[in-house]
């Protein structure tokens, strides 16, 4: 946007903000040591879940990255920010409430034909 | 955009791109970006349902991921993520050539970025057909030739092409190809037909010459599925003839036939139903599974099978066995691999077994996360080259650059998606 980009000092496009080589290297060089972070991190064993935990954080901590920089999320209006968080947080709302009731569900069990299930217990429904 | 509105474009100060419907570039270019931010959330959803059957999965059946996500590389899956993120920084670059009008570094960003595209997809296409190859495939097709630490399984149909399958002979011509021994060769169970031979199959350690210098570690394979499990698994008995003994189904195992490498292993014949079985025409064939992994040194041991009946296989073959064959008495029969493993080699299996139940579905969602992002890389190219047709010709300038900007921030999210792929699928610890 227009107004913002005076604030940096690349400001040779009036229509959107311009990234200068510093952030995009800058950028690019901290995700690609992330990159070699996280391989290194499951060389080591803390524990399956803190394994799991770290490599989350770490992905999340690119993915911020690529979103703020790359795609000049900083620098952008606020509404695409909050269209992508409402996005990110429906499928955060997807992937929980799942796990929350995945437990819930009972073994699937396949009926053989020749031998088909008992006969539920109870009074036989009317009407 | 300094901007008065031109109706004639290609002269004035203002790009013949923009659109008479719009105020200005400006506007043109908020109107773009906010669609593709709208596109962008959409995809973020459209991802989520894969994750979402990731992580249900991923609870309930942890052991198989953490069994079968060793047969994906992390070298490959970490090459991949670094030209991504290179991609993707060249992507951003270009951007900013676009509104800078540096028309050279936009043309040259650009096609790195489609190079990278390039090149992920190629990468993509070695593990891919290494897993075709391998019957490391979803669902049904799920068959695999090699457990993820490199040893040979015997797979349910022993299909295994070329490499990881038996060894091979051709009946015609008496030579080993890449095939089977003909079933009537052996002494077959014939209750097994299409399962198993009784064959017991050593490994002998050779020097150049192929002189024997004794046996190799292992000196020989006898782990097997007992053949009343077989049998009962096959569903061609419920009790294992000859002993008239009554045997329970629970007791057998959920994935029965997962053999170890050297295991004997008929080959059913698959032209026909008919000649799948014994006595109608059809030749069940035997063959030894005798190759670890995918290496290239197999030079100094040697395949031995013993089998039960003196009349048992006689390789025909007139190659570098037949001194071997000759001095052996009939019910034993050199066979000559058509790969061996070299001692070093056996080092580096780990014995992992056979894959535990449902394993399919890991590699189910790893094609269908990694297909899905595969096609978005696809989609990727297709983009960047039209962007660097419309670049070369120069048509993009400071007050339009939208197209870039937009493909630039579709990149960006395809490089995320694979930022959760590659530690989810490849660095499961």
């Amino acid at each position: 946007m227009a107004d913002h980009a005076e604030h940096h000092d690349d400001h040779e496009n009036e229509i959107s903000h311009v990234a200068s080589v510093k952030t995009l290297v800058g950028t690019g060089g901290t995700l690609l040591l992330l990159t070699i972070l996280t391989v290194a991190a499951t060389k080591i064993d803390f524990g399956a879940n803190i394994n799991l935990a770290i490599a989350m954080v770490i992905a999340v901590t690119k993915a911020t990255l690529v979103i703020l920089f790359f795609m000049h999320l900083r620098y952008d209006r606020l509404f695409h920010t909050v269209v992508f968080v409402s996005a990110i947080c429906a499928a955060s709302l997807f992937v929980g409430f799942t796990l929350m009731d995945s437990s819930q569900y009972q073994h699937t069990n396949i009926w053989h034909p020749s031998e088909p299930p008992a006969a539920p217990v109870g009074p036989r429904p009317t009407g | 955009m300094s901007g008065g509105h031109d109706d004639h474009g290609g002269h004035g100060d203002q790009s013949p791109f923009i659109q008479h419907h719009y105020d200005d570039a400006q506007h043109q270019f908020d109107s773009g970006k906010f669609g593709i931010w709208l596109f962008l959330a959409q995809e973020v959803l459209f991802f989520s349902a894969l994750f979402v059957a990731y992580v249900l999965y991923r609870v309930h059946h942890g052991e198989i991921y953490s069994y079968a996500h060793k047969w994906l590389d992390v070298k490959y899956g970490a090459i991949n993520t670094a030209v991504l993120i290179f991609s993707s920084l060249t992507a951003a670059w270009a951007v900013r050539a676009a509104q800078k009008n540096q028309k050279g570094l936009l043309i040259a960003c650009l096609a790195v970025t489609c190079a990278c595209a390039f090149g992920f997809l190629t990468i993509k296409y070695i593990e891919y057909s290494h897993k075709v190859h391998e019957h490391i495939l979803f669902g049904r097709y799920f068959d695999p030739c090699v457990s993820p630490g490199g040893e040979e399984l015997l797979t349910k149909k022993n299909l295994c092409p070329g490499s990881k399958g038996s060894v091979v002979w051709d009946e015609g011509s008496a030579k080993p190809t890449e095939g089977c021994f003909e079933a009537s060769k052996l002494d077959l169970d014939t209750r097994l037909a299409g399962v198993q031979a009784d064959c017991e199959v050593t490994l002998v350690k050779v020097d150049e010459t192929g002189k024997e210098l004794g046996p190799a570690s292992p000196a020989s394979v006898t782990n097997r599925c007992p053949d009343e499990l077989l049998a009962i698994l096959n569903g061609e008995h419920d009790t294992a003839a000859g002993t008239g003994k009554e045997l329970v189904k629970e007791a057998a195992p959920k994935f029965p036939c997962w053999r170890p490498a050297y295991q004997p292993a008929v080959c059913p014949d698959l032209t026909t139903p008919e000649q799948r079985t014994h006595g109608a025409g059809g030749k069940p064939q035997v063959g030894i599974l005798v190759e670890f992994g995918d290496h290239e040194e197999r030079e100094d041991i040697k395949v031995k099978a013993k089998c039960k009946d003196a009349t048992a296989p006689k390789p025909l073959d007139a190659l570098a066995v037949s001194h071997e064959t000759q001095s052996e008495h009939l019910g034993q029969a050199a066979i000559h691999p058509a790969h061996v493993v070299t001692t070093h080699e056996e080092h580096e299996i780990e014995s992992l077994g056979p894959p535990p139940e449902h394993t399919s579905m890991f590699l189910t969602i790893y094609f269908a996360m990694t297909g899905l992002h595969g096609i978005h890389v696809f989609v990727g190219i297709v983009v960047f080259i039209w962007l660097l047709i419309r670049a070369i010709k120069g048509q993009f300038t400071p007050d339009y650059f939208g197209p870039i900007d937009f493909a630039a921030l579709y990149w960006h999210i395809v490089d995320l998606i694979w930022i959760f792929l590659f530690p989810l699928l490849y660095l499961i610890h």
